[in-house]
């Protein structure tokens, strides 16, 4: 286990989510061990033994978002509920403890709070997140709350604007400092993908990595498809697109084996847009810009549908975009994402991610996702702008 | 109170009485229902032996049974199985635990032994033990048919009439409660059937809650492949496995001496929809919808039967296992157990039955006759009789299922402390291992395995108890389980505290074994594990089992869970200290 704790420490220094010195991860077998920053070591260990599961990572965000939800959120309040699909599907609500509430010793509290969701955000300390039964999936739930975190924070910011003293100048740091530019330049692909099986895997591989590498995503989020004749490569279920060697499912075309129960839960969708639009290859990931402004519409405060994310019939745009709502898996978004995604190329579903193809290979896809979501990165700052 | 009804109905067939009883309140709180208030109502009545007029047969529905709550329309059947020794439980589906509950019922709690054959009537507020007349020596359909005016129907077949070890009782609509030989213990009561119907409605709470909650546990079967994805089990049932099972190279076959069946194409999900028109079947409310029914109703084999009856005795002929499982389901018999002994004995003689053989010795063994008087004790006796004890694969008894504990490592760990015997169901470790739910984990890693073992054993005692299906949490979790049990009862549940309460569960089913004589020695797989390996292909490689990792990992387990280095347990006043 000591390895996976190394591991996942490595990761969220290297997706930069955490604060490097800030992490720690408990986890326990016959023993229980936890390992990085001391303080917090402590709290993790001290937390993971009063809860019947395996890990729990405790870091501080890279970012003080969490930390402005709760200074923004109401007195009384205990709970944020972020819209997007990540929170909705997975997390339900996020809890957190005021500054106040953790005076001695933490733990106690926030294995209570634990025991019923899978992260919580404590004012002063950061993210913790329990992972009941690998270390893995402590980290999965820590970056689900930091993603939640990170886009309900923005989408608050463009309809509140700025409220706390420091928030302005932290928001202008993370603008100009955390984020980079993002680009496709210097990845290589291969312009046209043959039907070899072992190039295919290579190349979904190899891409899966990229998107991370660059930012694009963050590593659980997403999957990746190539259509090879009477098969569709894709990748599996859960799994992190920086690590796909040995993650990728071969489905017949025709049904004709099941052996790809395993596969994405958008396996329905990939095969709608292959049979829609003839594409070679499809991305699919949650950029959060791109789930931010998702979520944005003028019609909200008239409009009688309240359920958006599934229920909204309109195609919106956004740079040429189309933006509709669909629920993951056996939702409505294999539905409403194939008659959409052949004229563009891209495709926005309503607060969870974009979809962009590739008619020869990868190449197209990802700077496809690159434009959509650099486009909704300046198209969020020109609202924030124009906003203030 | 919402959510239970807080009665229990006693049933003497000794003397002929039906009572209705209160369950204390702080009871159905502690173990919910299901497994849990079964296996806490066995507490007086562990060491009896399974034959004994006395021993107590009980059925339990859980708390949010009646609701529409997605998959927990469901029962749990507990007493003490004549095939392991072990208390044993067993959980179905169908109508019959949704008319229980409509007859104000959490558990209906059989115990003596009737003078002749009977039934069990239950009607509303009303219950009555009537004369079974013709319907002993019947098969299932026959029974089921004759008694549906009465309302939904379990019943035995000749298999538990007969006392065979791994008869099954069978629910009217096709589910059955199976492995452990709980059909025999019903027979052994002369207790042919029972019916029920109700009228009654299970309250809810907070309906605004529940709402929320249910809501929130359809999204997730929606994110789910293995659910709702068009290759999974909504789509395809439980076979949808085969293929899988058969590139993943873990597939038993030939009695486990290899693990690739190359012909398992013919009985693969897909194969069965195409050959029999499979349509959709389930229990009653259920969404999921995993059982498949011939288009002429006749209810069609789950995985692990079409593996048992397919590979594990060499035959490829899909409709011969369609036929083999029709007959298990009228004679009453569990499907794993009887291929798995047939598959023993096949090997023991030196050729596996053709499907033929394969219904004339299944009818054998159902009324005990010709080879069947001996098979009808089980692969473990019956290879031990024929001088050949390593043949029978089985822990505790009970023969394994279509996993091959060469090729997941937390199965082969799962087998062995699971509390009824060799059994998929407890820890479920296929879930992750193998289907990625609710994360992946490397199947060929004992690392980490001792504690995520026993986390599942709690999670799912605690599942067995609410009483929901195992499929539910492919992709739903205790989170969204617990909002939907706090939101009927008005009682607050987290995951954390129902994990505790399957804890409790567990241990107590752990202790009940040990009190009989079960302890570390039992908790062993068959020899052929650590010495053979399996079939290699498409780049895997099954190698044996690492006995000495095996071990240790089977210690940390032990320690984890509080237990001696033999498994057992250090205070002999365990239980006093449960609710």
């Amino acid at each position: 286990m000591k390895d996976q704790i190394e591991k996942y420490i490595g990761k969220l220094l290297a997706d930069r989510s955490a604060a490097p010195g800030a992490i720690a991860i408990a986890a326990q077998d016959d023993v229980l061990i936890a390992s990085g920053n001391p303080e917090l070591a402590k709290l993790a260990g001290n937390t993971l033994s009063r809860l019947n599961s395996l890990a729990l990572v405790v870091a501080r965000p890279s970012l003080p978002f969490a930390e402005f939800l709760i200074k923004r959120a109401g007195k009384g309040e205990s709970f944020i509920l972020p819209q997007d699909t990540e929170t909705r599907t997975f997390l339900h609500d996020i809890p957190f403890l005021r500054r106040e509430e953790v005076s001695g010793d933490a733990a106690p509290e926030l294995a209570r709070l634990l025991g019923s969701r899978k992260g919580v955000i404590v004012e002063g300390v950061g993210i913790v997140a329990v992972g009941a039964i690998t270390v893995e999936q402590a980290f999965i739930n820590y970056s689900s709350v930091f993603h939640s975190t990170f886009v309900k924070y923005l989408q608050d910011l463009l309809s509140e604007g700025f409220k706390l003293p420091g928030e302005r100048e932290a928001f202008e740091s993370f603008k100009n400092e955390w984020l980079r530019p993002l680009s496709a330049e210097g990845l290589h692909f291969r312009d046209s993908l043959s039907l070899n099986k072992e190039e295919i895997l290579d190349e979904i591989e190899r891409v899966g990595r990229y998107t991370v590498e660059r930012g694009l995503v963050d590593s659980f989020f997403g999957n990746i498809s190539a259509q090879a004749g009477e098969l569709i490569y894709i990748s599996q279920t859960a799994a992190s697109l920086d690590e796909l060697r040995g993650c990728i499912d071969p489905v017949p075309a025709d049904n004709s084996s099941t052996t790809g129960i395993t596969a994405s839960s958008e396996l329905l969708a990939h095969r709608k847009i292959f049979e829609e639009t003839g594409a070679r290859v499809i991305l699919h990931g949650h950029p959060k810009f791109a789930v931010i402004m998702s979520m944005l519409c003028d019609r909200k405060k008239e409009c009688a549908i309240k359920d958006c994310w599934k229920e909204c019939p309109h195609v919106r745009d956004l740079g040429g975009t189309p933006v509709v709502a669909g629920e993951i898996g056996a939702g409505g978004l294999a539905k409403r994402v194939p008659p959409v995604i052949g004229a563009s190329g891209s495709a926005i579903v309503y607060g969870h991610g974009v979809f962009t193809l590739g008619r020869t290979g990868f190449a197209e896809a990802f700077k496809s996702m690159v434009d959509v979501e650099n486009f909704c990165r300046e198209e969020y700052f020109r609202q924030l702008e124009t906003k203030a | 109170m919402f959510g239970w009804t807080g009665k229990l109905l006693h049933v003497d067939l000794t003397s002929g009485t039906c009572e209705r009883r209160e369950i204390p309140t702080e009871i159905l709180h502690a173990y919910l229902g299901g497994r849990g208030l079964g296996v806490r109502l066995m507490r007086e009545y562990f060491r009896l032996d399974p034959f004994d007029p006395q021993m107590p047969l009980i059925f339990a529905v859980g708390p949010l049974c009646g609701t529409n709550s997605p998959t927990a329309a469901r029962l749990a059947c507990v007493s003490r199985s004549p095939l392991t020794g072990t208390i044993y439980d067993c959980s179905a589906g169908g109508r019959f635990a949704w008319r229980l509950k409509a007859a104000g019922l959490d558990a209906v709690f059989i115990t003596g032994k009737s003078v002749k054959p009977s039934v069990l009537s239950i009607d509303g507020d009303r219950a009555e033990i009537v004369a079974a007349g013709e319907l002993w020596g019947k098969g299932v359909r026959e029974t089921v048919a004759a008694l549906k005016e009465r309302g939904s129907v379990t019943a035995i077949g000749p298999a538990g009439e007969n006392g065979v070890l791994f008869a099954n009782i069978m629910m009217g609509e096709g589910n059955s409660i199976g492995r452990g030989g709980l059909g025999a213990v019903m027979g052994a009561k002369l207790l042919k059937a029972i019916t029920v119907q109700g009228e009654g409605t299970t309250g809810t709470a907070d309906r605004e809650r529940f709402d929320a909650a249910r809501a929130d546990v359809m999204r997730l079967f929606r994110a789910s492949p293995v659910i709702f994805g068009e290759l999974g089990i909504a789509e395809y049932g439980t076979p949808a496995l085969v293929d899988l099972m058969a590139q993943r190279r873990m597939a038993p076959t030939e009695n486990f001496k290899s693990t690739f069946f190359a012909q398992s194409a013919n009985y693969s999900g897909p194969a069965i929809r195409k050959e029999c028109g499979a349509r959709k079947e389930g229990c009653y409310g259920c969404p999921i919808q995993c059982k498949k029914a011939s288009a002429k109703g006749e209810p069609l084999p789950e995985y692990e039967t079409v593996n048992h009856f397919g590979a594990l005795n060499g035959i490829s002929d899909l409709h011969a296992i369609v036929k083999a499982n029709t007959l298990c389901n009228e004679l009453g018999l569990d499907t794993i157990s009887a291929a798995a002994t047939l598959s023993a004995f096949g090997e023991a003689r030196g050729r596996f039955p053709d499907p033929a053989e394969v219904d004339r010795l299944l009818s054998d063994i159902a009324f005990r006759r010709g080879d069947g008087e001996l098979l009808s004790l089980g692969s473990r006796r019956a290879a031990e009789s024929l001088g050949k004890a390593g043949l029978s694969m089985s822990v505790k008894s009970l023969e394994l299922p279509a996993y091959d504990p060469r090729g997941a490592y937390g199965m082969a760990l799962a087998y062995v402390t699971s509390n009824r015997g060799g059994c998929h169901l407890r820890a479920y470790p296929i879930s992750h291992e193998i289907l990625r739910k609710p994360v992946p984990t490397d199947r060929f890693s004992f690392s980490g395995k001792a504690r995520i073992i026993k986390i599942a054993e709690d999670v799912n005692a605690a599942v067995d108890s609410l009483v929901a299906c195992k499929f539910a949490f492919f992709g739903a979790t205790l989170e969204e389980y617990g909002e939907l049990l706090s939101a009927v009862t008005g009682v607050e549940y987290g995951p954390e505290q129902l994990k505790e309460i399957g804890e409790r569960i567990y241990l107590t089913e752990r202790f009940y074994n040990c009190a009989n004589g079960f302890s570390m020695k039992d908790d062993l797989l068959p020899e052929r594990f650590y010495t053979e390996p399996g079939s290699a292909g498409e780049g895997i490689e099954i190698p044996p089992l690492d006995r000495g990792r095996f071990q240790e990992e089977l210690q940390k387990y032990y320690r984890i869970r509080g237990l001696t280095p033999d498994g057992t347990f250090a205070d002999a006043s365990f239980l006093q200290k449960l609710p």
